[in-house]
């Protein structure tokens, strides 16, 4: 499992990860810079990462959190989207319908939808997956000049990041965001202002699949449940008309009780 | 009788071209040019109005199924035929609208091959498509045996019980389960509407309301084709006759209606029930989950909430509880619709509505989806009158009607008369709507041009060669003003005033709309400069002495009273006439345009700076921080002067 580590009071927010990020997938420069303006969050199809100003000097960074547990990875109808072997959440293009489920179902609100052009996809950041396959750094933590985003194993991650908000307490808030936030996330956060305007929010902890899935396990149950009720339900009243039927009622209730034989 | 079909038919002819219009610019130009939906909201009307509550709406397949064949109450006999039909086109038409929905409508097989088992929707549309297929093979035997085919009917019919259990297991299974697709969003669903039975919220609603939309579907029939039925014997047109043929009591004189009241009242009580389970479920999670609060404390959403229950249910129960509402046809068929209009609303407040304060954006649905949502279900609707008048659906009697009434002009033996009979009479009027309709629904609907770049703004237009006065329409279309820019930028601080209105991010890069500093006209705002004001008050007046400025305070405040804002005098008082409304179109043509900053600055600083990048050996010189660097202390600086102002 590999995860991002950001240092909130390192960022300066001068986008060059961003900037990276559109060079390395290819995405349209100029829409992207229109972007920035028009999209509440600074995300969209062409702009996978942004970087908001959340307090005076302070900037976060958001991009898809690469949960450990995803909520688009369980809604995802066709199984579209996966877990790399590395923990990157990854979308295939080749099997979405575009029934957009995953942008209901991500509690960060992350993918976006080409809605432009007449052949949509769900776009959304991969952590540079095709690159830290090889061990090469994501292209946002290689371009980022004062190394407020470390990339690395995850519970290496989590040790360094508890360790330095031990070491100055003064300094940071006591917390690290994405280590339990809907079951942990890939994208850990350290800072010295309260992120809850930034997407994260301390409340949950548990995994958003935690809600559904036990349920659906019970789907197949449920339904042969209710089957069987029914069959039994037909074959008593059946019965019953039977008995009543032999007292000489119609001719049509033993006409089609000759059509129920089957069931 | 005739008459009143055939309106009905021209009128759904007329959204099903605007419709079809819909569809094929849907198709064409994909979802972001046809429909409001955005990332904030990315369910619409499709998806919530025509699947979800199409399908709810549909239940009576299986409720009556249930009754019928497995219970075995002959009583409703007479109804699982129009049942399973509406139930097959519910869902026929619920589908086909989906294919519009999703983005890549030719991939709509995937799931078929692709699994998920842990997705619901994975789950929904197995669940759809095998109910769909169970309610044609429910329905084939009503078509086949005019074609007397009596061995496959005489199969089918064998089936028939079995079918009928895998239907309503199936029905159970995917309508809770569209309940459970929004257990995924419990941070987003505004809490009134997210809960834990929300399953069992949609199983029972859809169930009772389904067979209240039946009820309202056989009413509307009998309205339509056979108002004896229902309605009873009629005199002079409509009114039913009264009959003191009470044998219960004999105070009360009550209306006759048809024959087949007592049945669907009986039936009514069988939704009514399960609308009454279903608001005590919901009476019952208000308790458990503490959501008083939020109900009564006055939220738009609260009010949708309490109108949608009463309409779901608190109405189609009064209504039939009461004796005489049920027993009319009247009173039933308001408490079917209520019951159906507050099913649909439910739906779109689950899927839809619920969702706007988590997205801090609002969506209405475009008027293409509107025209594609009605054109499919009115599509549907005229689907089920060509076999409600050409097949045995309703009535066993179908043919005696047709003799009596003479509504049927030709006999049915085979598909091609069948066919002649549907088309020949209503295709001309059809013809004549299509050309009337369609060539109105291409231009209403046809979209607006959205380039890459997203830049489509009307750009100001100057009254003089400088552009020292701008004719702005400050997103108002169709009105506009006389804008001195000039005389604004030397006011605000010379070539550093740019900032103050233009660059301030505002979506589609919008021109700043003026009241976003004028709004506070009439207080004391940093818009107004007291200092300047004394000097041309006083040459206004032309007060005489040396410092005439200093004896003009009485003017605009008023006299004994603290000289602060609220004894000043609005500005209106003297800049009436400053500030008039110019009409754009009767502007002359040769007006120089001005483009909007946001336009100017990135096509002139970007496109330079982007050409020098590559000549020069300079990379980063086409970076935002470039020209950005200071913008954001500036705007900080700003922002603590104007406070409130500069944040909204």
């Amino acid at each position: 499992m590999v995860a991002v580590l950001m240092d909130i009071t390192k960022c300066t927010g001068c986008e060059k990860c961003v900037l990276a990020c559109i060079e390395k997938n290819n995405l349209n420069l100029e829409k992207s810079y229109f972007d920035r303006i028009t999209a509440r969050d600074g995300l969209s199809s062409d702009r996978f990462l942004s970087i908001n100003k959340i307090d005076k000097d302070r900037f976060a960074r958001l991009s898809c959190m690469h949960c450990l547990d995803p909520a688009c990875i369980s809604a995802c109808l066709v199984g579209g989207i996966t877990k790399s072997p590395k923990g990157a959440v990854i979308y295939d293009p080749d099997k979405c319908i575009g029934c957009r489920y995953c942008m209901l179902a991500c509690p960060f609100h992350i993918p976006r939808y080409e809605w432009n052009v007449t052949k949509p996809f769900m776009k959304k950041c991969n952590l540079c997956y095709d690159r830290i396959k090889d061990d090469e750094l994501p292209a946002c933590v290689e371009a980022c000049p004062n190394k407020a985003i470390v990339f690395g194993d995850r519970n290496k991650l989590l040790k360094q990041a508890h360790r330095t908000i031990n070491s100055k307490p003064e300094k940071y808030l006591q917390h690290v965001w994405g280590e339990k936030e809907y079951g942990g996330t890939s994208i850990l956060c350290i800072s010295d202002i309260d992120l809850a305007k930034t997407g994260w929010s301390d409340k949950p902890v548990t995994p958003i699949p935690h809600l559904t899935e036990p349920l659906i396990e019970k789907t197949p149950v449920i339904g042969l449940t209710v089957g069987g009720f029914l069959v039994g339900l037909n074959w008593i009243i059946r019965r019953r008309m039977e008995f009543s039927g032999q007292n000489g009622e119609t001719k049509n209730q033993t006409k089609k009780e000759d059509g129920q034989g089957d069931a | 009788m005739l008459n009143k079909a055939r309106t009905l038919k021209d009128i759904l002819w007329f959204f099903v071209f605007f419709g079809l219009v819909a569809g094929i610019f849907r198709l064409w130009f994909g979802l972001g040019a046809t429909t409001n939906l955005t990332d904030s909201v990315p369910w619409g009307l499709w998806k919530v109005l025509n699947m979800i509550a199409g399908v709810a709406l549909s239940t009576c397949g299986f409720t009556i199924g249930f009754l019928v064949y497995v219970l075995r109450v002959e009583k409703f006999k007479p109804l699982i035929k129009p049942a399973i039909f509406v139930a097959f086109l519910g869902y026929g038409s619920s589908c086909f609208a989906l294919l519009f929905d999703i983005g890549l409508p030719y991939r709509f097989w995937h799931p078929l091959f692709m699994w998920n088992e842990h997705s619901f929707l994975f789950e929904v549309f197995w669940c759809v498509m095998l109910y769909f297929s169970v309610t044609f093979i429910e329905l084939m035997p009503n078509i086949l045996e005019k074609y007397k085919l009596k061995k496959t009917v005489g199969f089918l019919h064998k089936i028939t019980i079995g079918v009928v259990i895998i239907g309503i297991s199936l029905s159970t299974l995917h309508h809770s389960s569209l309940g459970s697709l929004f257990l995924i969003t419990p941070y987003r669903l505004f809490p009134l509407w997210y809960s834990s039975l929300l399953p069992v919220y949609f199983f029972t609603s859809a169930a009772g309301c389904g067979i209240m939309f039946l009820i309202f579907v056989k009413i509307l029939y009998s309205k339509l084709y056979n108002p004896v039925s229902v309605f009873g014997e009629q005199t002079n047109g409509k009114v039913p006759v009264v009959c003191s043929l009470n044998r219960n009591d004999g105070n009360t004189a009550t209306k006759e209606y048809g024959k087949d009241m007592p049945m669907l009242s009986s039936l009514s009580i069988v939704g009514a029930s399960l609308l009454a389970i279903y608001l005590i479920l919901k009476i019952y999670d208000l308790f458990r989950l503490n959501l008083f609060n939020t109900l009564l404390i006055g939220t738009w959403e609260s009010w949708i909430y309490i109108l949608e229950l009463l309409l779901t249910a608190v109405l189609p129960l009064v209504l039939v509880i009461i004796k005489k509402s049920r027993r009319s046809p009247y009173g039933l068929g308001t408490a079917t619709f209520s019951a159906s209009l507050g099913l649909a609303l439910n739906r779109l407040d689950v899927g839809i509505i619920g969702y706007f304060r988590d997205a801090g954006s609002a969506y209405f649905p475009s008027l293409t989806e509107w025209a594609l949502g009605i054109g499919v279900i009115a599509a549907a609707a005229l689907v089920f009158l060509f076999v409600a008048e050409n097949f045995s659906i309703f009535d066993e009697q179908w043919k005696v009607y047709k003799i009596n009434k003479g509504i049927f002009k030709a006999s049915f033996d085979t598909i091609n008369r069948v066919w002649q009979a549907a088309l020949h009479s209503g295709l001309q009027r059809t013809t004549i709507i299509g050309v009337f309709v369609l060539p109105i629904a291409f231009v209403l609907m046809y979209p607006q041009y959205k380039s890459d770049k997203g830049i489509y703004v009307v750009p100001a237009s100057g009254l003089n060669t400088i552009r020292s006065i701008l004719i702005i329409n400050a997103n108002t279309p169709g009105m506009s003003t006389e804008f001195p820019h000039l005389k604004h930028q030397e006011t605000l601080g010379k070539e550093q005033s740019c900032i103050e209105c233009h660059h301030i991010s505002l979506p589609d890069d919008k021109s700043t709309p003026c009241s976003r500093c004028h709004r506070k006209m009439f207080e004391k705002t940093l818009i107004f400069n007291h200092e300047m004001h004394k000097g041309w008050v006083a040459a206004d007046r032309q007060i005489p002495g040396l410092q005439p400025e200093n004896k003009t305070c009485a003017i605009c405040h008023l006299p004994g009273l603290p000289k602060d804002i609220n004894s000043a005098v609005g500005c209106m008082e003297c800049h009436k006439e400053d500030i008039h409304v110019a009409n754009t179109l009767n502007l002359p043509k040769q007006f120089l345009y001005a483009d909007s900053y946001f336009y100017v600055m990135h096509k002139r600083c970007i496109g330079c700076h982007q050409e020098r990048k590559q000549g020069v050996n300079k990379p980063n010189l086409d970076q935002c921080s470039n020209c950005h660097q200071s913008y954001y202390t500036q705007y900080e600086t700003k922002k603590e002067l104007y406070g409130s102002l500069a944040s909204d």
